[in-house]
Formats: C-alpha cells, structure tokens, sequence
C-alpha cells in the first residue's frame, strides 16, 4: 500500500475565473498524516478535489503514487483516494448504515464476505457498528457524519481525505476522528485533513499546511505553524493558534501547541 | 403562458416555436447550456414513460413496427411524439423563468400585488427549487464519484448510479424545506397584518405591455381553437 501526493506548480482557475489554486507545491509521503488549513475561500477544498480527480488542474500536476491524474478517471482514482465531504446528506441514499458504507466498496468490485469485512472493520473504527441496520436518518448529524467517513474508510483506500471531519462533532466525536486518524497513520494510510479546528489540528497532525489565497504559506509541524513567530501570517488567513500555544507564548514557554506541550512546559518551568 | 400556449396548440410547429425561443432567450441571457440541462433534467423522466405508453399502447390503423404484444402504430408515435414536444415547451419555458428571474424580485412583485406572504414564499421556494437542484446534485455527485460510482462510464452503469444521485438529491431537499420553514416561523413569518415592503422590482412600460400581448395571443390561440380553425389535438 503506497500512498504518496505529488503537486506540482498546481493552477486552478474556476470557469467564472476565480483562481483558486495559484502554484501550489505539495508532497506528501506515503503514511503521513497532514492537515490542512486556511480561510474560506483560500482553495483547501479545491486542493483536495485535484487529488481523487474531481477537478482537472488548470495548470501543473498532481500525482498519486507517480501516477499523473490527468488522464484517469475518478472512478479509477477512488481506489487510490477516498475522499469524505463535509455533508453526509449530500450522499446517504441507503435504507440502511450497513448498505451506505458498502456502496463504495461494491463500487471498487468487492463482493460478498470481503463487503462484509471491510464495513464491519469501518463501523467498527468509527464507533457505529451497533447501528449497522438502523435507517441513517434515524441517526444524529454528528453521528451521520462518522457514516459518511466510515463510508469511505470501507474502501480502504491508501490515501484519505477527510473535509472537516470535526464540524458538529461534540469532544466524545472529535475524540473519535482523532482516534481515526492515527489507526489509519498506524494502518500506513497516508491522511489529509482539512479543518478548521485548530486545536484538533495541533493535537492530531504532526505536519500542518497553512493555505491563503492558493498558495501554500506555511508548511511546518504544529510546533512551528503555531508558534509566536507564525501568528502574523496565521492572522493574514484568519487563523487563531490554539490556546495553548497563546497561553504557552504569553508565559514565555516557548511553542507549547497542544495542551499536553502546555503542561509538560509548565511542569518543566515549576521543576526548575 | 408558454407552458399553455403549447398545450391550447398542439402540434408540432407552435411548441417547436416556443422551444426556440426560449433557446434564443436564454442565449441571450448567457444561459443557453444551463437551460438546455435543467430541461433535460425536468423532461426525461416523464418523457420517457410518456412516450413508451404513447407508442406501445395508443390504437391506430397503421402498424410500423411490432414489439411482442405491443403494436407501434403510425398514430402512436404521432401522439408521443407530440406530447414530447409540448413537454419540452413546458420545461424550457420553467427552466428560462427560473435562471432568468431574481427568486426575490419575483416574491416582491407577487406580495406588491397583494399575494399572501405564504403563497408568495411558496412560488419564490419553486423558483428557486430548480437552480437550487442542480447545484446539489453537482456536489452529490461529486460525493458519490469520489466513492467510485462511475458516471461517465456505461449506459448501465449510469443507470446504476440513478438512486445514489437521486436518493440523496430528494432526501436532502426534503430536509432543506423542513429547516427552512422553520427558519421562517421562528422570524414571525405567519405572523397575521400587512406588510410594509421596502424594495419594489423595476417594471418598465415594455414589460408591461408585452405580458397583456402575451396574454392576448393566448385568449386568441383559444378563440381560434374554439372555432375549429386550427388542426385537432389528438
């Protein structure tokens, strides 16, 4: 299972003529786990919609796996890229959890006990394998929306996109996604995610792009995006460092981005 | 008024007429290829069944082809055929007023003339229903591709990928007004009395006579009917 995003001096430009992507050079290796972030508006989506061959660039290249995806069709791609949107009710179609998750596996040819295994072992990692038979919209929005990441993790695809996959999860379902998220990395499954939960961002990705206006302005561990140094271009893109890092910089600690960094800096300070 | 005319005519020529000139509107407008989708959208569904009924079923003196039980008579074909025609008169005519008209200007201009706030929203709710449509299934079945449902691929396998596309486009919708109408009622929406309008929708002196000509044609189209001088609907 590889894994690997190749991007290339990426252009976007929407036919009404907005430029959403401006020249955007991203690698990402196989088993990586990277978030990506930015102001609405600044081409993340975009970005990731390149990636599974949804959007064709303008100009520039994207690979998967060394493979150019200009001229393979999405079908094709999804076996490479499963990509998770934001709305789970702008795909749940099935009478049940259990048909909704197998319906990109069928897709990809499976059949039979190997449908079985693969939504069973998604339901599983998403936390709803008690609900396999209920009507999804019997289910709550958060919980559809784990629906609709377990919909695609059941494809096993290398590489996963998921687009703000914590927007109406409660802490119990951000913890989930998180807990997601590393047994994919674990898994050798190469994650990308776009979010604007900045403290989920630092807790969960060991590499963060920062977006503004299609192009790629930072691209550093959550350490360094997060650090007082990276507040002015964070602020040009709308963006707020997570509070541990603004607490952890006022008292002088250095780059403190999540809340365990905060505690161990405090800990270390009262130590000395 | 399109949608009557073409149903008061009949025929081929006067719907044909009609579809053209709602071609030629919408090109005008910049949104020829966008009428030309959201008319298919609208009529193939309903055109299909109409035409297998029209042709398989309808009686006739003159048999072109026969299909197991099913004669296909030169009068069937005739008929769906016309039906077609006028289908696609009324959804052209549906689809130009919904890309060319501001859903908002519209709701205004039907409250200015005394339309109740609830029927007026209703109409504006329509309107808008159909553009509204087809951004939605844009971003389905962008979902549903990227979970390796192929729609570019055989005649078969678009028809398998008909009810992920649909189902979620209905499901969605359905969820969209109940949201929505709660919207409202939570912002005095059936609150009883008058209101005051702020903005009025430009109503040049053209406009106006234009609509009481079209109305006029058509009050002409159906006297002319009336009297028998025009070829039968059949």
């Amino acid at each position: 299972m590889d894994g690997v995003i190749e991007v290339e001096r990426l252009v976007h430009v929407y036919p009404e003529g907005t430029r959403a992507l401006d020249g955007v050079d991203l690698r990402v290796a196989a088993g990586e786990a990277v978030a990506v972030v930015g102001q609405n508006g600044s081409g993340k989506s975009t970005l990731v919609r390149h990636l599974n061959g949804l959007l064709r660039p303008t100009d520039g290249v994207v690979r998967i796996d060394g493979r150019d995806t200009a001229g393979t069709k999405v079908a094709c791609l999804a076996a490479l890229v499963g990509l998770a949107f934001q709305d789970p009710d702008k795909q749940i179609f099935a009478g049940r959890v259990r048909a909704e998750v197998a319906f990109g596996p069928r897709n990809l040819g499976l059949r039979g006990p190997a449908v079985d295994e693969a939504v069973t072992g998604a339901l599983r990692l998403v936390g709803l394998a008690d609900v396999a038979d209920v009507n999804p919209y019997d289910l709550g929005q958060s919980r559809r929306k784990l629906l609709a990441i377990a919909s695609i993790l059941a494809m096993r695809t290398p590489i996963v996109v998921l687009d703000e996959p914590t927007t109406g999860q409660d802490l119990r379902g951000v913890a989930r996604v998180q807990e997601i998220v590393r047994s994919l990395v674990a898994d050798g499954r190469t994650v990308l995610a776009i979010s604007h939960d900045m403290r989920f961002v630092a807790e969960t990705f060991p590499r963060v792009v920062v977006m503004r206006a299609g192009r790629v302005v930072l691209d550093a561990p959550p350490a360094e995006v997060f650090g007082a140094p990276s507040w002015p271009t964070l602020a040009s893109t709308y963006l707020e460092p997570p509070l541990a890092a603004r607490v952890g910089a006022h008292l002088g600690l250095g780059a403190t981005p999540t809340e365990a960094a905060l505690v161990d800096a405090v800990a270390a300070r009262l130590r000395s | 008024m399109s949608s009557l005319v073409a149903f008061v005519a009949g025929g081929y020529l006067v719907p044909l007429a009609l579809v053209a000139i709602a071609l030629v509107s919408a090109a005008t407008g910049g949104v020829a290829r966008r009428l030309a989708s959201v008319s298919l959208l609208l009529t193939l569904p309903i055109a299909v069944s109409v035409v297998l009924v029209s042709a398989l079923t309808r009686a006739g003196t003159e048999v072109l082809v026969v299909l197991g039980p099913f004669d296909v008579t030169r009068e069937g074909v005739d008929f769906a055929g016309q039906m077609l025609v006028r289908l696609f008169a009324i959804s052209t005519a549906i689809g130009l007023f919904s890309l060319t008209t501001d859903p908002r200007a519209f709701v205004f201009d039907l409250e200015r003339r005394g339309l109740s706030p609830r029927f007026a929203f209703v109409a504006a709710a329509t309107v808008e229903a159909v553009p509204a449509m087809v951004t939605r299934a844009g971003v389905i079945a962008a979902a549903q591709r990227s979970r390796g449902l192929d729609t570019e691929g055989s005649l078969r396998a678009r028809l398998r990928g008909v009810l992920p596309l649909v189902g979620p486009v209905i499901l969605s919708s359905l969820t969209e007004v109940e949201e929505r109408s709660l919207a409202l009622e939570v912002r005095a929406f059936g609150r009883p009395g008058v209101r005051h309008l702020l903005w009025w929708p430009p109503d040049t002196a053209v406009e106006r006579v234009a609509r009481w000509l079209i109305v006029a044609a058509l009050l002409v189209l159906v006297a002319v009917r009336l009297a028998g001088a025009w070829p039968p609907i059949p």
